[in-house]
């Protein structure tokens, strides 16, 4: 046998603590006040599970799915000297997999449906095969088959590459048509090409157009499976290791009796208009860039 | 021992090979439930070195061990004194314990290790009081097996040390120093296996042999605790915990409450021999039901509700208990104590505490080492146990059967009073219930009973029974029989065959002119026979 080696551990950073405890846990407050009970969790707590000790008065069940059996370990261990162990569903596997297959690499299923979603990732939402979006939308079909409404919250790393620069570009070029095309007013038209324009700049730090198209990604996907979805302003702040990461929070409201796709209470202009939050130093602080408003010049 | 001797010019000769790992996780294991025993152990054990401890350093936590299952694990955890860095590495020692022969529940150092024949791996994550680290060790079974198996294939041999070294491995972290506790998961569990992930079985299974409390609802529970505290140094039930797939988390207690309707517990201490010192402590108890005002030991195989009669018979005889652990089943005492009267040992449940350290168990805790203090214990209990309990099973039986036999016969002494107090008894059936009365007497007298109320009971019955056998005697209670005539009518017969009906039964009374008992009795018969006929 080898010498003992130093396990791998996660550690939170205190603008992570920050996000969590002042901005997440408000929501989270909010929405198990509306629903009159505590949460059902699904999420990536990481064996130290934060979040779900940091949201306990709002959490009832869990499932936390990890991926690492050394992480999955120290996860029973955490849930156990914390005395939660009994309110742990625990996933063993990637979450794109579990999500896309319904079972995790032991067989076991996910407690379909939940009230909140937490995924802290690592890497973008979207990677080249494009299983993560895949699975997004998974849960989100998954979510709607139960007529389920859901506080989404997405933590990813802000790497630049996520998706190629061709399909940023392309993903800009629909997002100035289907503008356009939704805004009747054309004299807010030059508004729009200023916007796009804006987000297709090279020089742009990627944070900002991210922050666009993932909540964008996520309003689309939500629609077509009849939830009105509205996102808040991402937030973007430094992480583990010095990894510049951003955070996403999204309402997804079920709305039965829906006979084509649903169109969200929040308009397109708002929530380009959303901008971006910025922590450092465990507080909100005034963000590195400000995007251009959707409003006439 | 002789010392051994190397052979000149041989190189040492390994003698432990790889696949003894196997061997003895597996073949020691046949129950596989057995190995969550070995691990409730290791926990209970540490426990108990911690409560040595904690009064030290004025420590509050609430003792416990948890166990629970999540996807193809199985987890047992507990806040005991935890493991040191020293320790770790000693954990890929088979057959190595540091424990105390005698003071400790364990101590052969093979169950720390159990969890390997059914898992794909085995992890053991732990820290101790005091130690900033936190320890996680990894025992890699199924590797470990294939890679056993690819080396026979190609006809290599591996001794055992460096095939375990190879399978297993240490990590650390660091840890708040106070905390101190130990988690085992034995991962990704085989199909096999699946009754160490069913928490039916669990908690059955360890409410059955793990050294838990009883549940503060059964109503005995106090008494008996109290009982066991004062008298078996070692008692020390653990609060034990089972989460479920579904959620849901409980207790795990001794099998014994209050729907069970059993009688109230008693106590006998096994004395060694020229009474000096206790070898042993036993509670037992039978089935119960309610005779008179009072829930009364009602003997017979202890069974309780369940739907085969395994199911309902699973709780009939004694259990030893060492370290609060169960030695064999519940017919191991009955093997080893009753010689005769075998089924009398069943008609009790309840535990036999060890208390004499000496007597060891075998490695699969199914009996003991076979010792002098284990010959010494059979014997005493024998005395102590066997003889007591054979005796009060007699003294239940009579009793039991005492107050049936009053109830039977005051049941068929009220159902005559009722009769003879509506003027329903015919003169011509007097002699009948007489005779029936005076068997019943006898019976009641013939009843062996030492409980006092149920013999009041029988009293109560025999004095019914004098006073109904006075009051059937009384012309004046007896309904009149019928004339000759009221007979004839009352089997609407012909003028003509009441005619010769008259005649003969006219004869027959003249004929029993001094005994007219005799007369209504068979002109009763003549009476039922005619009208059962006609």
């Amino acid at each position: 046998m080898s010498q003992p080696k130093p396990l791998e551990i996660f550690r939170t950073t205190p603008n992570k603590d920050f996000i969590r405890t002042a901005f997440d846990k408000v929501l989270l407050g909010d929405w198990s006040l509306k629903i009159g009970r505590k949460l059902h969790y699904l999420g990536l707590p990481a064996a130290q599970m934060y979040d779900i000790i940091d949201w306990g008065p709002f959490i009832e069940r869990f499932s936390a799915i990890e991926r690492a059996e050394n992480q999955q370990h120290l996860m029973f261990l955490k849930a156990h000297v914390r005395d939660i162990e009994e309110r742990l569903h625990s996933l063993y596997g990637e979450f794109d997999e579990i999500l896309l297959t319904g079972k995790d690499s032991h067989g076991v299923s996910p407690e379909w449906p939940y009230d909140l979603v937490n995924l802290d990732y690592y890497g973008g939402l979207i990677y080249s095969n494009r299983k993560r979006p895949k699975a997004i939308r998974k849960l989100i079909q998954n979510q709607a088959t139960y007529e389920r409404s859901f506080l989404l919250l997405i933590t990813q790393d802000l790497r630049d590459g996520d998706i190629g620069h061709e399909e940023k570009l392309t993903f800009l070029q629909e997002l100035n048509r289907s503008l356009k095309g939704g805004i009747l007013d054309t004299r807010l038209h030059p508004a729009v090409d200023r916007i796009t324009e804006w987000y297709a700049s090279g020089e742009l730090p990627d944070a900002a157009r991210q922050a666009l198209y993932v909540n964008f990604f996520l309003r689309n996907m939500g629609e077509t499976e009849s939830f009105d979805v509205t996102c808040r302003p991402p937030i973007i702040y430094e992480g583990t290791g010095g990894s510049w990461m951003i955070h996403f929070a999204c309402d997804f409201i079920y709305r039965s009796n829906v006979a084509c796709r649903l169109a969200s209470s929040q308009t397109i202009a708002e929530l380009i208009n959303l901008g971006i939050l910025e922590v450092r130093n465990a507080a909100f602080g005034h963000p590195r860039f400000v995007q251009p408003k959707l409003e006439m010049s | 021992m002789a010392t051994p001797v190397a052979v000149q010019g041989e190189k040492e000769e390994e003698l432990l090979f790889a696949a003894v790992v196997r061997i003895l996780s597996e073949d020691l294991y046949p129950r596989k439930l057995e190995i969550i025993r070995e691990y409730i152990q290791n926990s209970s054990d540490a426990i108990d070195d911690w409560l040595a401890v904690a009064d030290h350093i004025h420590d509050q936590t609430d003792p416990q061990i948890k166990i629970s299952i999540q996807g193809r694990s199985l987890i047992i955890w507990d806040n005991g004194i935890g493991m040191s860095e020293e320790d770790i590495p000693k954990l890929k020692r088979i057959a190595y314990s540091e424990k105390r022969l005698g003071e400790e529940a364990g101590y052969k150092g093979i169950g720390k290790l159990a969890g390997v024949a059914v898992a794909e791996k085995l992890k053991i994550t732990t820290t101790s009081y005091g130690d900033p680290r936190l320890w996680m060790f990894e025992f890699r079974a199924g590797d470990m097996w294939q890679d056993i198996s690819e080396k026979k294939r190609q006809g290599i041999q591996e001794p055992a040390s460096p095939v375990i070294r190879r399978h297993t491995s240490i990590e650390y972290t660091d840890v708040d120093p106070n905390d101190h506790y130990t988690i085992v998961e034995i991962r990704n569990i085989k199909e096999s296996c699946s009754e160490l992930l069913d928490a039916d079985q669990i908690a059955e299974y360890v409410g059955d042999v793990a050294p838990v409390a009883f549940d503060p609802l059964f109503e005995y529970a106090e008494f008996l605790n109290e009982g066991l505290f004062r008298s078996v140094p070692d008692y020390s039930p653990k609060k034990i915990l089972l989460s479920r797939p579904d959620g849901r988390k409980s207790q795990i207690f001794k099998p014994f409450n209050s729907q069970m309707m059993i009688a109230k517990p008693d106590f006998i201490q096994v004395k060694a021999p020229g009474g000096k010192g206790v070898l042993a402590v036993c509670w037992y108890t039978t089935n119960a039901q309610k005779m008179g005002d009072k829930v009364r030991p009602s003997g017979r195989i202890f069974s309780v509700a369940g739907d085969t009669v395994l199911r309902r018979r699973r709780f009939a005889g004694l259990a030893y208990k060492l370290f609060g652990f169960s030695i064999g089943d519940r017919s191991l005492p009955t093997r080893t104590l009753w010689t005769t009267a075998k089924a009398r040992a069943e008609w009790f449940t309840g535990e036999i505490h060890i208390v004499d350290k000496g007597v060891l168990p075998l490695t699969d805790r199914s009996d003991f080492v076979d010792t002098e203090e284990r010959a010494r214990l059979y014997k005493q209990s024998q005395e102590y146990i066997v003889e007591k309990l054979n005796d009060l099973a007699q003294l239940i039986s009579d009793n039991r059967r005492a107050f049936h036999g009053a109830e039977e016969e005051l049941k068929r002494v009220r159902k005559l009073r009722h009769k003879l107090d509506d003027g329903g008894v015919q003169r011509s059936d007097v002699k009948v219930y007489k005779r029936q009365l005076e068997e019943g007497l006898q019976r009641l007298k013939n009843r062996k009973c030492n409980d006092l109320e149920i013999r009041k009971i029988q009293q109560d019955a025999l004095r019914e029974l004098n006073e109904l056998r006075a009051d059937i005697d009384d012309p004046k209670k007896q309904k009149r029989p019928l004339s000759i005539a009221d007979l004839g009518s009352d089997l609407k017969m012909t003028t003509k065959a009441q005619r010769v009906f008259e005649i003969i039964m006219g004869t027959l009374q003249t004929h029993f002119d001094d005994d007219m008992d005799s007369y209504e009795e068979i002109a009763a018969k003549i009476h039922k026979a005619l009208k059962d006929k006609y």
